[in-house]
């Protein structure tokens, strides 16, 4: 057995993944070009108060970031300012971590790619190995097709009344 | 009380060292004096864990502050019953009620293989004692729940105000049961892994384990995605926080566990991989543990963080490389002969099912910790938050669904064309009818429109399958539709019972896909009388009233809920200000319906008005119809069954016959 099937295998997972994280950029808000909405940005946005959540998110009624920001991000968007201009203008002043996904650039890249590299190597290593172990299974049994059809009923026969026992 | 708390733990300690040194030695010579004499000594570690829970408990709740613990997770206006989940509040309660649960699942696993696996129960018993000696030792040396404080202060700090909620009352213990439950088969895989005995012996003896374990994961999830949507007020349930990630990632791989399980059960095949499956699920507990209090990753549920992460994580790397080196150890045992025909087959449909699990799994972890790993190497700290996770996992959870619908329709071995055809053709045209609907409902975003034609598809597998089988019945013993149903579910309550938990994730996923996709938010300051829209509802805010208790200060505004002009509900959302800890909660008001949640906050007032964050969110309500589903599921997958417990006892009394000649390892009484 050549090692071409598994081969072929692994390339149309990789197909397939390749498609599945052009999908993912895709549906990833933040990082969406034109006309932002203020939720599309504020998704994108960490909250700096400590709850943990986007700015979209943050609940608390007086929060020194979340409510200052969304009103900033409504005078951005009323200005033109594109989605990634905002991004670039808080990652300016407040460094990264305002993001509330990492850039894929860099360092990040590994972010994003390593879980769909890792499906993609489980993949390859499932196609290889289900490939090993087709090889190692016996190979169906080719007997006389009139002798199997008349077996067949018979055992056809017998398997119904053992079923209908169980039933 | 807290003096008989402290001795008793000391003697739980000694006992637990005891335990595994009697059962390795009794295993070993195959003394059955010494394996008895451990197994009491396990229900004895049992009781005396026992008491020093009733005795915090006893602290909480006659308010006994000398107590550190108490005097910082109690108060005496706090409520009884949150005065017994302060048990849990705090470090050193939580690790205790931890130790409670896992000596108490050890107790009923050693009373239930008393007679059982000889050779197994032993070692596994002896890791059971292992790990409740890490835990007890943590509670007598480092994390100690029965410290005093000087001076002894004249009330308690109280319960934080997020944790006093129902939810918050039962999301705990759920999700501890859930993790500590998978102690048992990880205790069980680790002994067939040290005894060499590697059918599938411990996988039949521990399977309602680990669906117990599962079950109670999913109800910890549930249940705390619940508090997060009726506490945190952000009109939201799940924000891919670490510790909520690190609930998930167990669930994730004992759900491929369980799928994974079945192809050695039938097939024999896979045993490295369930052998690493359930080593990892038991891991994955310990790292969240570990995530929980070490305070490496932040998380907004750092309630009781501390600085006991070295410790976990010594624990969790010495739990690793043991038993990653006991799979190596028996790596050529451990190889089976493998039958794969197809790719068309169920078979290949579970292996690719456990890949995407793996991987959903794998990127919730790398997205958790990759914020660490950026600080460590670049130095910069960067946030890795729903957008990532959405968009990481997003299309992992399709292919999943995906193969949630084919798995159970294809056949072992291969598949042929035609009967793809005939499995799928009916289900393949649902899909079609329900994208088509719903683009003639308005919906243009493609990736809802997949994700609600793939629930389309799989509903419609869900039916076959149940309908191929009502046929069948039907045609052998000529019953009436209802009682072939009903026979068809209780005769095979495994298999059926698991479609109805693929059931309620389908629902769960349309519930995440709805209210994700189509949520609606309006912020809006009223005063009194003044009245304000949201999709079809008429919100009129008609006042605020106080109440003043020793415990708590809150404002219920009342807000009247109009559709088409007539009263549909009365919400009252309320601003609750817990006086101890002078901290502000949200009570959110949630008017629920399968078609959309009115979810209504009161973000704050005034004496000109109040402000309300109003949120409509479609489809809400499907997930937690989705949780019910997949508890009914696992009820009827966990009845007892008649059929499968001849096998069972028919496989035992092989391998006993099998190992005749060889001297029974254990006692028989």
């Amino acid at each position: 057995m050549s090692l071409r099937a598994p081969l072929r295998s692994a390339i149309a997972a990789a197909a397939v993944l390749v498609l599945a994280s052009a999908f993912s950029g895709a549906a990833a808000p933040a990082f969406a070009a034109e006309r932002p909405t203020r939720a599309q940005i504020a998704e994108g946005l960490t909250c700096q108060c400590g709850c943990g959540l986007t700015v979209a998110n943050c609940n608390h009624p007086q929060c020194s970031f979340s409510v200052p920001v969304r009103a900033e991000i409504d005078s951005m968007i009323a200005r033109g300012m594109t989605s990634a201009q905002i991004f670039a203008f808080y990652r300016h002043k407040y460094g990264e971590k305002v993001l509330s996904a990492p850039p894929a650039e860099g360092f990040n890249l590994l972010a994003w790619t390593m879980p769909f590299l890792a499906v993609l190597l489980g993949g390859t290593l499932i196609v290889i190995a289900a490939n090993r172990w087709r090889l190692a299974a016996p190979a169906p049994s080719t007997g006389a097709p009139e002798r199997d059809r008349e077996l067949d009923s018979a055992l056809k026969r017998k398997l119904d009344e053992e079923i209908r026992e169980q039933l | 009380m807290p003096d008989l708390g402290k001795l008793s733990l000391a003697i739980a300690f000694v006992l637990a060292i005891y335990s595994i040194a009697a059962n390795v030695y009794g295993a070993r010579r195959r003394l059955p004096a010494f394996i008895v004499s451990a197994r009491h000594a396990l229900w004895a570690m049992c009781a005396m864990v026992t008491i020093a829970v009733v005795a915090l408990l006893s602290g909480l709740l006659s308010s006994d502050f000398s107590l550190e613990y108490v005097a910082s997770y109690s108060s005496s206006t706090l409520p009884t019953p949150y005065k017994f989940s302060s048990l849990w509040a705090g470090q050193q309660g939580s690790l205790l009620f931890w130790t409670w649960l896992l000596l108490i699942f050890s107790s009923i696993a050693a009373f239930q293989n008393r007679r059982k696996n000889p050779e197994i129960t032993p070692y596994a018993m002896a890791v059971l004692s292992g790990v409740a000696v890490f835990f007890l030792a943590m509670l007598n040396f480092v994390t100690r729940p029965f410290d005093p404080i000087f001076p002894v202060p004249a009330q308690g700090q109280d319960l934080n105000p997020l944790l006093q909620n129902y939810w918050m009352a039962i999301h705990p213990p759920s999700l501890y049961t859930g993790y500590v439950s998978a102690s048992v088969p990880f205790a069980f895989g680790a002994g067939a892994l040290i005894t060499g005995k590697l059918d599938d012996a411990w996988i039949r003896t521990t399977r309602r384990w680990a669906i117990f374990s599962w079950f109670f994961l999913t109800l910890g999830n549930m249940f705390g995605a619940r508090w997060a949507y009726e506490v945190l007020g952000w009109g939201g349930y799940w924000a891919w926080d670490p510790v909520e990630n690190a609930a998930f990632m167990p669930w994730l791989v004992m759900t491929a566990y369980l799928h994974s399980v079945m192809i050695q059960e039938r097939k024999d095949m896979l045993k490295v991989w369930n052998l690493a499956l359930i080593g990892l699920g038991f891991s994955l507990t310990i790292f969240g543990t570990f995530i929980t209090r070490s305070g490496v990753i932040s998380s907004v549920h750092s309630f009781t963080q501390t600085g006991i992460g070295p410790y976990f994580l010594s624990f969790l790397l010495v739990v690793v490389a043991g038993y990653t080196a006991l799979i190596f150890y028996r790596a050529r045992e451990l190889r089976s002969p493998a039958e794969f025909e197809s790719y068309l087959s169920r078979e290949a449909a579970f292996l690719f099912n456990n890949l995407v699990l793996i991987g959903i799994a794998f990127a919730v972890f790398w997205g958790t910790i990759f914020p660490a790993l950026s600080e460590a190497v670049r130095g910069v700290k960067i946030t890795v938050g729903p957008p990532f996770f959405n968009s990481v996992g997003g299309p992992l959870a399709l292919a999943l669904i995906f193969l949630m619908g084919v798995g159970p329709l294809i056949a072992w071995r291969r598949t042929t064309a035609g009967n793809l055809l005939r499995s799928f053709g009916a289900p393949i045209v649902l899909g079609i009818i329900t994208a088509a609907a719903a683009l003639i409902g308005g919906i243009r975003e493609w990736y809802v429109l997949a994700a609600l034609s793939l629930a389309g598809f799989v509903f419609g597998t869900v039916v076959v399958e149940f309908q191929r089988g009502v046929n069948a019945r039907r045609h052998m013993v000529s019953e009436s539709p209802a009682s072939a149903l009903v026979n068809l579910v209780s005769k095979n309550n495994r298999r059926y019972g698991g479609y109805i938990i693929h059931l309620g994730v389908l629902v769960a996923f349309v519930g995440v896909v709805g209210s994700s996709f189509f949520k609606t938010e309006v912020k809006k300051n009223v005063h009194e009388g003044e009245s304000f829209t949201i999709g079809p509802y008429q919100l009129h805010y008609l006042g605020i009233s106080t109440v003043d208790t020793p415990h708590l200060l809150s404002a219920t505004a009342r807000v009247e809920v109009l559709r088409n002009g007539r009263q549909t509900a009365m919400m009252t959302p309320a601003k609750l200000v817990y006086k101890r800890q002078e901290q502000p909660a949200t009570e959110v008001a949630i008017r629920s319906t399968p078609r959309a949640d009115l979810y209504v906050v009161l973000a704050g007032f005034d004496e000109n008005g109040a402000t309300f964050d109003v949120f409509l969110t479609p489809l809400v309500w499907w997930l937690w119809a989705g949780g019910v589903l997949m508890v009914i599921g696992t009820f009827v997958a966990m009845l007892p069954n008649v059929r499968e417990r001849t096998a069972i006892a028919a496989a035992l009394s092989r391998a006993a016959a099998a190992e005749s000649g060889a001297e029974p390892a254990a006692e028989r009484g």
